[in-house]
């Protein structure tokens, strides 16, 4: 069953073009001219129930315009988003119950109240009944840790408590879909492991989430499908081993030599398409192959013909490499495409 | 609608005990809202030492039409301050949570703020206003009182449904200031006096374009049957109804283009 | 601003002349000026504000005096009285004190005390910078209300001289009440309040909505005590001719005297202020 639905999916943003001064202002009431910024581009995605989505792509690609699209902030310009079968900007309140959203840079707790004060608010608004409230607050403070936070205002909470304070406010009503963005940014280690398992565990329950993250961690461990946007528009959607094999296919072999070598171009001929580095000042060489063109055995069969080798790792690309490719805005799909040359130093994933 | 006022109670008492934690500002507020509305009045009372009316205007009848504004200006400080908000929230993104709460967003946003000057303009407004009563010599009957009472109650919804319609400029304007609904309140203060005084234009304005002198210059006139058109006041109830929906018409005109912060 | 003392012995800090610190200020008071413009759909939108209040003002004198004369005052005095209020309480508007409560709330005014520029100068050549745009479109408005309720009197020959002086010492006068409300931000937090009891003392007590001759004695009193006097009624009532010689140069003696005193004033509010800053952490 598709919890969200969202068909060509289009915002654009509409700015003023002033010149400066007064003149400049008097001239746009006459003129009204404005520079358009097209924020979200046609897009269109659909979220089964108890899916995980990942939604990552550098900044300004319009990955929050879509999160505020999606839960009814927005009014997109053109195209059409249901969420559990509504349109949530035509009712909001009808979309608020069945959601639960998560700012990362901004709080939805009340700031000079008690977090237990905004929680019992929005018990209220949500209308949820003593024994509902106590149940789900109870598993909430066993589960984020925050049964020692319910009586500090929230003014006075650190990043880390106020994050998990704002999950409980968000997740008070158990929605079937939890928006988050950027919930981590900011967060130390400790707290980050905590998030991350509790999102793995309300993923295991069945409620569908998606995430809007920098943290690559994040997604490989909580998130099941990743869904890449630039300039507005989606450039790959699928499983996250999929993404890999899209967009780094390459591996790279490592070798530690007996003795530096005279040349090295002699495994280029054998390998057509591989790339051969030198690297530890001369006692190593780093292959960079495509496996669909060159199995490992042919790599190593190739090296050993020329040199004389000691020891060898094989390197494969994580989703963080594509991540951080998506991110650096590099990400051309296929192998032509050589890899930044990753450091030698990286776990063999 | 029991669900909605209910809600909006819980969400002013939240605010109430948030802003008391600054007791400071409480006391603050309140000698200034004094001073404020005092000055004016020591205004009124210097002017009618040297002459014995103002259009058939006498001191006690302008002490009515301003202990109104006082009073209706201390409501909607108390009861609806939020709208005085709307500048930042929507500017700087704060609408965004709003939104995704399942509560109306205008109701929210209305009582996100409590004025801790609305006791002061409400304690000075109320003695004016008793005092004037006693002095305005007016003839009690059941039916005067009726109206009274009806006309009164729903003067303060003129100010606030008109404080919501100018501030919800901020969807337009962008600013996170609020000097342009603040200047459409100034205007509003121009019903202190009776509107009899104002040239035409003005008295257009202030009775049919932003109808603020229904918050305190008609409901004055019915009150009183004072002015050649006293019968006005009796469509205070209407003008309020039509201000609180103009306020709504423009939110929701305003959400339809609110762009958040940032992208 | 230090004296330009050279000390012979430190030869790397050199103290910056009085030239140099004269264009530090020169520089804030131009940034200043220039923010304004910058924010100038706002500051149109406060001018609106306050017109609209002289407006209303305009409108119940007249019909105050429609009758004839009150107190000694007709109907083009009067309306030359409120315009001359009125542009002389356009000047140090709220930005000064605004920026100032603001900076101080936030903590920032520790940033200031590290400036080699001294705190309360700076403040007054902002409010310089602000006054030529503040005093421009407040003489615009001022001329645009005289032509709609049907011209003002020229300035009054016998008195033009005081009322020159007088119009001069306005802004630095109603600088030193406005500095001195928003250095209390230091012990109250709450602006806004302090703000609006500034604003109604000023309102009733310089005259500038009812010439003070219409108080009671004992109210009159009051306000010869008080230094507001001089931010409306001193240089209106010059304006208008209603005090000449002797008298006229008494008054604007008392201005020049608030001037002074509560420049001094705040100066040691700010002493207090910042050594509390520096030894609480602010």
């Amino acid at each position: 069953m598709a919890r969200i639905e969202a068909d060509d999916l289009r915002k654009v943003f509409r700015s003023p073009d002033k010149r400066p001064g007064l003149a400049g202002s008097l001239r746009h009431l006459v003129e009204r001219r404005y520079s358009e910024k097209v924020a979200v581009d046609g897009i269109s995605l659909r979220v089964d129930e108890g899916e995980a989505v990942a939604y990552v792509g550098p900044n300004g690609a319009g990955k929050s315009t879509t999160i505020k699209l999606l839960t009814g902030i927005l009014v997109p310009t053109s195209g059409e988003v249901r969420v559990n079968g509504i349109v949530p900007h035509r009712n909001r309140v009808e979309n608020a119950r069945g959601i639960g959203v998560v700012f990362g840079q901004r709080t939805s707790l009340w700031w000079d109240l008690a977090v237990r004060d905004s929680l019992e608010l929005l018990r209220d608004m949500h209308g949820l009944s003593t024994a509902e409230y106590w149940a789900n607050l109870d598993r909430l403070v066993e589960m984020l840790g925050i049964g020692d936070l319910l009586s500090s205002t929230a003014r006075r909470l650190s990043l880390g408590q106020r994050m998990r304070a704002d999950l409980a406010a968000a997740l008070l009503h158990d929605p079937p879909i939890v928006y988050l963005d950027e919930p981590t940014i900011g967060l130390d280690i400790e707290v980050k492991d905590r998030l991350r398992a509790f999102l793995r565990q309300i993923v295991a329950e069945g409620t569908t989430l998606v995430l809007t993250t920098h943290d690559l961690g994040e997604i490989e461990d909580v998130c099941s499908r990743l869904v890449i946007i630039d300039h507005g528009r989606i450039v790959h959607d699928g499983g996250l081993r999929q993404v890999i094999e899209t967009y780094a296919r390459e591996r790279v072999m490592h070798v530690d030599l007996a003795a530096r070598p005279v040349s090295l171009a002699g495994i280029a001929t054998r390998l057509a398409g591989a790339t051969v580095i030198e690297e530890r000042d001369g006692l190593g060489v780093a292959v960079t192959f495509d496996p669909l063109a060159h199995t490992a055995g042919d790599v190593l069969t190739a090296i050993q013909a020329e040199l004389q080798v000691v020891d060898l790792r094989i390197k494969e690309p994580a989703i963080e490499d594509v991540v951080r490719r998506v991110y650096a805005g590099q990400l051309i799909p296929g192998p032509d495409d050589s890899p930044d040359d990753s450091p030698d130093d990286s776990p063999v994933r | 609608m029991r669900r909605n006022l209910w809600l909006y109670r819980r969400c002013l008492g939240a605010q109430l005990r948030a802003t008391l934690e600054y007791e400071g500002d409480f006391w603050i507020m309140s000698v200034a809202a004094l001073l404020t509305q005092g000055m004016g009045i020591v205004f009124l009372w210097a002017i009618f030492r040297a002459i014995p009316q103002i259009n058939g205007w006498r001191f006690w009848d302008v002490v009515l039409i301003y202990s109104l504004v006082a009073l209706t200006e201390g409501i909607a400080v108390l009861l609806a301050q939020g709208a005085w908000s709307m500048a930042v929230t929507v500017n700087l993104g704060g609408l965004d949570t709003i939104l995704v709460r399942p509560y109306s967003p205008l109701l929210q946003v209305l009582s996100s703020q409590i004025g801790m000057n609305g006791l002061g303009n409400l304690a000075l407004g109320g003695s004016l206003f008793v005092a004037a009563l006693l002095h305005v010599g007016v003839a009690w009957s059941p039916g005067r009182i009726a109206t009274a009472a009806f006309v009164l109650a729903f003067a303060p919804l003129v100010k606030i449904g008109l404080n919501v319609l100018t501030n919800c400029s901020a969807f337009w304007l962008k600013t996170p200031w609020s000097m342009f609904p603040f200047a459409f309140h100034t205007l509003g203060e121009l019903a202190r006096y009776p509107i009899s005084i104002y040239g035409v234009v003005v008295r257009v304005i202030l009775s049919v374009v932003l109808p603020y002198a229904f918050m305190s210059y008609f409901p004055a006139t019915a009150v009183l049957s004072l002015g050649s058109s006293s019968w006005l006041g009796v469509l205070t109830p209407v003008a309020a109804v039509w201000c609180l929906l103009l306020g709504r018409w423009a939110f929701r005109r305003g959400l339809l283009r609110y762009e958040s912060a940032g992208s | 601003m230090t004296a330009a003392v050279t000390l012979p012995s430190a030869p790397p800090r050199r103290t910056p002349t009085v030239r140099q610190t004269l264009r530090a200020y020169r520089a804030m008071g131009r940034a200043a000026f220039r923010s304004l413009v910058a924010y100038q759909t706002s500051f149109l939108f406060g001018l609106l504000a306050t017109t609209l209040a002289a407006v209303a003002m305009l409108y119940l004198w007249r019909s105050v005096l429609a009758a004839g004369r009150v107190n000694g005052f007709d109907w083009p005095a009067m309306k030359a009285y409120l315009l001359v209020a009125f542009v002389a309480g356009s000047l140090v508007s709220s930005y000064v004190d605004y920026r100032m409560a603001g900076r101080i709330q936030q903590g920032d005014v520790a940033m200031d005390l590290v400036r080699p520029v001294d705190y309360q100068r700076s403040r007054l050549a902002e409010a310089l910078g602000f006054g030529g745009y503040e005093l421009g479109t407040g003489l615009v408005v001022a001329a645009a209300a005289a032509a709609l309720f049907g011209g003002v009197p020229a300035p009054a020959h016998r008195s033009l001289g005081a009322f020159a002086v007088s119009a001069v010492l306005v802004l630095p006068l109603r600088f030193g009440i406005v500095y001195i409300s928003a250095l209390v931000v230091f012990w109250t937090r709450n602006y806004v309040g302090v703000q609006s009891a500034r604003i109604a003392l000023i309102t009733l007590f310089s005259g500038s909505l009812v010439p003070l001759s219409f108080f009671p004695g004992w109210l009159q009193g009051l306000a010869a005590a008080l230094p507001f006097a001089g931010m409306a009624s001193t240089p209106a009532l010059l304006y208008i001719g209603r005090l000449t010689g002797a008298d006229a140069w008494r008054d604007v003696g008392v201005q020049a005297a608030w001037t002074v005193g509560l420049w001094w004033l705040g100066r040691a509010m700010w002493r207090g202020a910042s050594r509390q800053l520096t030894v609480h952490g602010g």
